[in-house]
């Protein structure tokens, strides 16, 4: 199926970030998303049982119940209630850069989506999730948890936030990873416009501490592609430095540094086990959700 | 460098366009906050100065190039010496003798020396004075120390103000494309006769610099010397009244003092009475007399003025030319009427003589007399006629009497090719216009003014009663017409001949074509012609400083002039003033000025065409055209970088 055609069965970012609350957005994504994954392999992880249901290509073998085949010569699965091990701290970036948006969504609203997003599934799924968010320093912490209300408590935090100063991105990690006591996961979701040693560093300080790790590296499309035609002073949005430049001269040098940053999280986060997602803003957040399953399912 | 067609220059405002684009289309720039402009920060970002540096480059190239197309269209080309100037500024000094009041020409030479100073840069300058005359004093030259010297060195003269005379002379110095006089005068009105206009070339202007108007002014206007007074005008052109002190001074010696008072722009006579009681005349040939007034603050010039003073015992001897020599027979009428009215010391020593016996006379025989009538002319040989031509070429006085025994080409003869004489009469029948014998004719005077009808006043009607059967068709180019017929044919003609004249009637005066001899304007007429022959005073001893003939400087006083026949003709006394014309304060606006002022069509043409074929071999305009292209093409590279 082209990745275009796939696109469209999920939601555009855009829209989800007209909706009303953050609640409502992050609900809109995930429960689409899971009538979408009817037929996935994804079904969650818990240990108690909950029903059966027939089995369908694809299921995991082991959960077939073999006493009910003997009994009905008919294959069943066994689903099970949840009950998460799991926490799962969700990072979020609300520095200046994240600031940016030219598709009719910024970057850190992006985040937010998204962030709620994941912990509207994770929640869904009895796992515990957290939230910290940061700039150059953490401006809000929130414990993972799964108690009842939690959710409510992360969506207000992460509807309070507002994009603030410079990025430093490796120190709040390595605050973060210091303060972590049990194994979990750590999902950041930042721009990554930084210093790269640091923020890898940082990251590998989580897996250091015996989490996963799971990087959602957001960009706009201009910060992608560049577009820009006219002669154009850009004021950067964190240091206020200005810089005139006319795109045709630097378009080049641009894409080929930013391609560079990428290529380098890609080569030595994967290096580190670390999984990194690339996420534009105009791509759905589903597919990001995927990408969480992907790695949550690694983890379970 | 100057150009062919300086007008395609004004295409270069087309250069102001770029500018003014430049300036609207100024829009701000594009300002984007951004994330990462670390990457930015590290590429080959053009900063703002040198945006800014670029844009100005572009513009100046663009403007550069339609600076460029602008001057290739003006044709440019690089003067050089062989070909001349491409424009010349003359500056045209007047040097008449208005400017001779205190401190007025220093003024003058000052502002000449501005223009000078400020004249077009590659023009060639040159100085011109003008009275009278006018004097090219510095040719055409690029040395302006050289023009400015020769200002210095001007001085003013004794010459009336006669602007068509310097313009003349300055349009003669025009040379290249373009010239400006400009005129360093102080405007008087009778520097122009009446409808008089100059003429400058093609391309010429002409930029008038006003010394101002005339300072008060005291002027001896005329010195007449009337029988035993010499009479002395004297016009005050200023704003209050003068007591005037006039001083006489006759054959160098001071003769006499009158004071007079002269009224605030008014005029008024001091009289000197019975000159002849208070100094000795010379009796042999007169003596002159110079009246000053003192005026430190006016003009200097006309100060003083000359008149001759005729001597007293000089009587003017007639010699009459009849057929026969007897005058009694032939001249009868003529001879009484010099008698009558005269005093036995004034009156006329007349002598009669035949034509053909004046023909054996030497020059030295018929120079004794004043006057020659001539009326007859048969029997005078072509010696003769050679004598008399030299006696009248030499300032002597000839009255002919076109009557029956007068041939035309014999006083063609006598009056010189000059003169040019035609009498045509019915002598010998064989140029008889017969249409004239049926009908009569009368007289009218043509020019009151000539001294022969000054004596008679507003009695020259009487002259119309004088009855004309026959007469001859006279004629001259040399010859002023002072009396007509009322036919319209010339009556009475006063020609010149050398430093003589001569008075033709077209008819006799021995009351055979006519009754003249019988009326009372007769013997006046004869008188006063016979008195206008015989003095030279009133013929050409008199001359104003423009008009003084070959020989007799143009300065005021009193001058033997030299006879232009030869050594063995005596020199005469002439008195030389300044024109009291230039005393006159009236001035002119420079506008007025300007109107009287045309441009001739074909003045610079000769000029145009020498500079249009040194640009044609120049040929600068396709390089420029060229480099105008390869602007543009610098142009287009670096507009499109900077998109």
């Amino acid at each position: 199926m082209p990745a275009s055609t796939r696109d469209r069965q999920f939601l555009d970012p855009a829209v989800v970030a007209r909706l009303g609350t953050l609640e409502l957005k992050a609900r809109t994504v995930v429960e689409g998303f899971i009538s979408g994954l009817h037929r996935s392999p994804f079904k969650g992880f818990s240990v108690e049982f909950a029903e059966y249901r027939q089995y369908i290509h694809g299921d995991d073998l082991s959960t077939i119940d073999w006493k009910v085949f003997a009994r009905s010569d008919r294959y069943y699965v066994k689903k099970f209630e949840e009950e998460t091990n799991l926490n799962c701290q969700l990072m979020i970036d609300v520095s200046g850069s994240m600031a940016y948006g030219s598709v009719g969504i910024t970057k850190f609203e992006y985040a937010a989506c998204l962030a709620a997003s994941l912990g509207y599934l994770m929640n869904r799924q009895r796992d515990g999730v957290g939230l910290t968010a940061f700039d150059d320093r953490v401006v809000a912490a929130l414990p993972a948890s799964t108690r009842p209300g939690h959710m409510r408590h992360l969506l207000i935090t992460l509807n309070r936030l507002v994009p603030g100063s410079r990025t430093d991105v490796s120190k709040p990690l390595h605050q973060l990873a210091s303060s972590m006591n049990r194994r979990g996961m750590v999902v950041l979701i930042s721009d990554l416009l930084d210093d790269p040693e640091a923020i890898i560093r940082g990251l590998k300080h989580f897996q250091y501490r015996g989490s996963d790790v799971l990087v959602f590296h957001i960009l706009d499309p201009d910060e992608l592609e560049f577009p820009f035609d006219r002669t154009t002073r850009f004021e950067d949005l964190e240091t206020s430095e200005e810089v005139m430049a006319v795109p045709g001269l630097v378009r080049s040098h641009y894409l080929r540094q930013i391609s560079g940053l990428i290529e380098r999280y890609r080569r030595e986060l994967g290096a580190a086990g670390i999984d990194y997602q690339l996420l534009s803003t105009k791509q759905p957040l589903e597919m990001a959700l995927l990408a969480y399953l992907s790695t949550r399912s690694r983890t379970a | 460098m100057t150009f062919l067609s300086p007008l395609f220059l004004v295409g270069a405002a087309a250069a102001v366009v770029p500018i003014v684009l430049h300036l609207l289309r100024r829009r701000p720039e594009q300002r984007v906050r951004f994330a990462a402009v670390m990457f930015l920060r590290t590429a080959p970002v053009e900063h703002t100065s040198r945006r800014r540096l670029r844009e100005w480059l572009l513009l100046t190239l663009r403007v550069t190039a339609l600076v460029l197309l602008a001057l290739a269209f003006a044709r440019p080309f690089l003067r050089t010496a062989s070909a001349g100037a491409i424009g010349t500024t003359v500056v045209l000094l007047d040097t008449s003798f208005s400017m001779s009041a205190p401190g007025r020409f220093d003024r003058a030479k000052s502002l000449a020396k501005d223009a000078v100073r400020n004249a077009t840069s590659g023009y060639d300058v040159a100085l011109v004075t003008f009275s009278d005359q006018a004097a090219v004093v510095v040719r055409p030259t690029p040395d302006r120390g050289a023009v400015a010297a020769a200002i210095d060195a001007a001085a003013s003269g004794f010459g009336a103000t006669r602007y068509r005379a310097g313009l003349n002379a300055a349009g003669s110095l025009v040379a290249g494309l373009r010239c400006v006089i400009v005129v360093v005068t102080d405007l008087q009105e009778s520097g122009w006769d009446a409808g008089e206009h100059a003429s400058v070339p093609a391309g010429t202007r002409v930029e008038i610099r006003d010394v101002g108007a005339l300072p008060e002014n005291l002027a001896i206007t005329s010195l007449r010397v009337d029988s035993d007074r010499v009479i002395a005008t004297i016009r005050n052109s200023g704003s209050r009244g003068h007591q005037v002190r006039a001083r006489l001074r006759i054959a160098g010696k001071q003769a006499a003092e009158a004071s007079v008072t002269v009224e605030a722009r008014g005029s008024a006579d001091a009289v000197f009475s019975d000159i002849g009681a208070r100094v000795t005349v010379p009796a042999t040939d007169g003596g002159a007399a110079a009246v000053t007034i003192d005026d430190p603050a006016g003009i200097q010039a006309d100060n003083v003025r000359y008149a001759l003073i005729s001597s007293a015992t000089t009587r003017p001897s007639v010699l009459v030319a009849t057929t026969s020599g007897d005058l009694a027979r032939e001249a009868f009428y003529l001879e009484q009427a010099l008698a009558a009215g005269q005093s036995g010391r004034n009156a006329p020593d007349v002598t009669g003589v035949s034509a053909a016996k004046l023909s054996a006379w030497t020059r030295e025989q018929v120079a004794r007399h004043a006057v020659v009538v001539l009326l007859s002319t048969r029997g005078l040989e072509p010696r003769g006629r050679e004598t008399l031509a030299s006696y009248v070429a030499a300032g002597g006085g000839l009255l002919v009497a076109a009557g029956p025994d007068v041939d035309g080409d014999v006083v063609a003869d006598v009056l010189g090719a000059g003169a040019r004489l035609q009498i045509v009469a019915d002598t010998g029948g064989a140029r008889v216009d017969r249409s004239r014998a049926a009908v009569s004719w009368t007289l009218a005077p043509a020019d009151l003014r000539h001294p022969i009808f000054r004596a008679f006043g507003a009695e020259v009607a009487s002259l119309g009663l004088v009855t004309f059967r026959t007469a001859a068709r006279i004629s001259g180019s040399a010859c002023q017409t002072l009396a007509r017929f009322t036919s319209g044919d010339a009556a009475l003609i006063d020609c010149t001949a050398g430093d003589g004249h001569a008075i033709v009637l077209a008819s006799d005066l021995d009351n055979r074509w006519n009754d003249f001899p019988l009326r009372s304007s007769f013997v006046p007429l004869v008188h006063e012609m016979v008195r206008y022959l015989s003095t030279p005073g009133d013929r050409a001893a008199e001359y104003v400083v423009g008009d003084v003939p070959a020989g007799v400087p143009p300065v005021p006083g009193v001058v033997a002039a030299p006879s232009p026949r030869g050594a063995n003709v005596r020199s005469r006394k002439v008195v030389v003033n300044v024109d009291s014309r230039e005393s006159d304060p009236s001035r002119i606006s420079p506008d007025e000025f300007q109107a009287v002022v045309t441009q001739l069509r074909d003045g610079a043409a000769q000029a145009r065409a020498g500079v249009a074929a040194q640009e044609s071999t120049q040929e600068i305009w396709p390089f420029l055209i060229g480099l105008m292209i390869a602007i543009l093409a610098v142009e287009g590279i670096v507009a499109a970088r900077s998109a």
